[in-house]
């Protein structure tokens, strides 16, 4: 025990705590209130590198699909220091209005909205509305839950709605998902979701990293061949 | 130091806890780093303004009336209610799609339609940002002890009789010093004939002689 910890060990914690704060955000998530009492929301839970990876470079793909999507590619930057990824459903905003007739969705009887067609599967086209706001307005309860666990426990944290989009494109969520926002979070000394440059998706630390080697790679590579 | 009674104390930490809840709501996260909520509180006078108009609507929902109902015994006892709203136009130009209208511009643009519960169509995330304020609301309720919901018909409701100027949506946190917590026991607030049916109609094998039996 009089050893020294190594790097390694601590890098091992901070993943497993990342893993833990993820499983108590999902709770709080799943607990949070839900209109009329009805279950709706599903948490899905993104942890590996790897799958991270391809949820990003989905958002950036997309960040052309629109020409009001150019922040999508800042989104990723951020998104790709995440530790994990918090994918929040909405179940019935689409298929199963709520029977109120609330006219938030412009239509004044659930059952014309109902009718309406919904928009078409287009690159575009992130939300296939019009949805069931008030269905899908448990997505905030959701999701303020993991916030206030968030702060809570002192984890920092970003919500995107550009993942949950994406996350719905490459079809990782139910079927029945109308709509769809991502929470990311992440145990490290500095915020990535925080104090971030306007281009960040062109300066952050990989390619800031990357330009440091490219300039000294072949000055490297001339005297040592 | 004077004495003071039971009843202001808890009068007067309930008006500071609205406070804190409105700070709450006012600071919760958002979508577009923009705060365009707008809220409220309302008195006694006002809810039961509200609590009548609820129960006027006992045949267009039972629902309403069943919150009116609530409402009227509710505020034998100190409580509050806090009315949060925004406008339902999209100042984010996120083009999610999610309101059926491919771009903001095109959702700012549409026939507005009015009805006694809110004005549409409304976006989305403008709508989301409002819920998250009110969860934050009963989020804050919570810590500090109170007995709190969220509801939507009083929301509704207020927002029919005008209680709060310059909203398109609106949804409501109610909180309560009560000596029982008053929510999410409410069966008392629904009349017999209506319960009768409701059961009926949703445990059917429960008064049918045996399961599929012929339909009314």
């Amino acid at each position: 025990m009089s050893m020294e910890r190594s790097m390694k060990q601590f890098e091992d914690d901070r993943r497993e705590s990342v893993r833990l704060a993820a499983r108590l955000l999902l709770a709080s998530g799943t607990t949070s209130p839900r209109v009329g009492g009805v279950g709706e929301c599903t948490i899905h839970i993104i942890e590996d590198p790897c799958e991270i990876e391809e949820l990003v470079q989905q958002v950036e793909r997309m960040a052309s699909d629109n020409k009001r999507w150019d922040f999508f590619k800042r989104d990723a930057a951020m998104l790709r220091d995440a530790d994990a990824v918090l994918i929040v459903t909405s179940l019935r905003c689409k298929t199963d209005p709520a029977d109120t007739n609330c006219n938030m969705c412009g239509k004044l009887t659930c059952e014309y909205l109902k009718e309406t067609p919904e928009l078409p599967d287009e690159p575009g086209v992130a939300y296939r509305g019009p949805l069931c706001i008030f269905r899908a307005n448990n997505i905030s309860y959701a999701i303020d839950g993991m916030v206030s666990l968030a702060r809570n426990l002192g984890i920092d944290y970003g919500v995107f709605w550009s993942a949950g989009a994406a996350a719905m494109r490459m079809r990782i969520v139910p079927k029945a998902t109308g709509f769809c926002l991502a929470m990311a979070i992440s145990v490290t000394e500095k915020s990535p979701f925080r104090d971030i440059p306007a281009k960040y998706d062109e300066i952050n630390e990989t390619t800031m990293n990357d330009r440091i080697i490219k300039r000294l790679w072949p000055q490297f590579r001339s005297i040592y061949s | 130091m004077p004495v003071r009674e039971m009843n202001d104390l808890i009068q007067a930490g309930l008006d500071r806890a609205v406070e804190l809840m409105a700070v709450a709501a006012h600071n919760s996260f958002r979508f577009g780093k923009r705060n365009t909520i707008r809220l409220v509180s309302l008195g006694v006078d006002d809810m039961k303004d509200i609590a009548e108009f609820c129960y006027s609507l006992g045949d267009m929902s039972p629902l309403a009336a069943r919150d009116g109902r609530f409402l009227m015994e509710l505020v034998k006892e100190p409580c509050a209610l806090i009315l949060i709203g925004d406008k339902r136009k999209s100042d984010l130009n996120y083009n999610c799609g999610a309101c059926g209208y491919r771009t903001c511009a095109e959702l700012n643009k549409a026939e507005e339609t009015e009805s006694l519960t809110a004005k549409g169509p409304s976006c989305q995330f403008k709508n989301i940002n409002l819920n998250i304020a009110a969860n934050a609301a009963a989020a804050m309720a919570w810590r500090l002890g109170l007995h709190c919901r969220v509801f939507s018909t009083l929301a509704f409701a207020a927002f029919a009789l005008n209680k709060m100027e310059g909203v398109d949506v609106a949804t409501s946190v109610s909180v309560s010093v009560a000596k029982v917590d008053p929510y999410f026991d409410r069966h008392q607030y629904w009349t017999q004939e209506h319960w009768d049916e409701t059961f009926k109609k949703e445990f059917p094998t429960f008064t049918r002689g045996f399961i599929g039996a012929i339909e009314e």
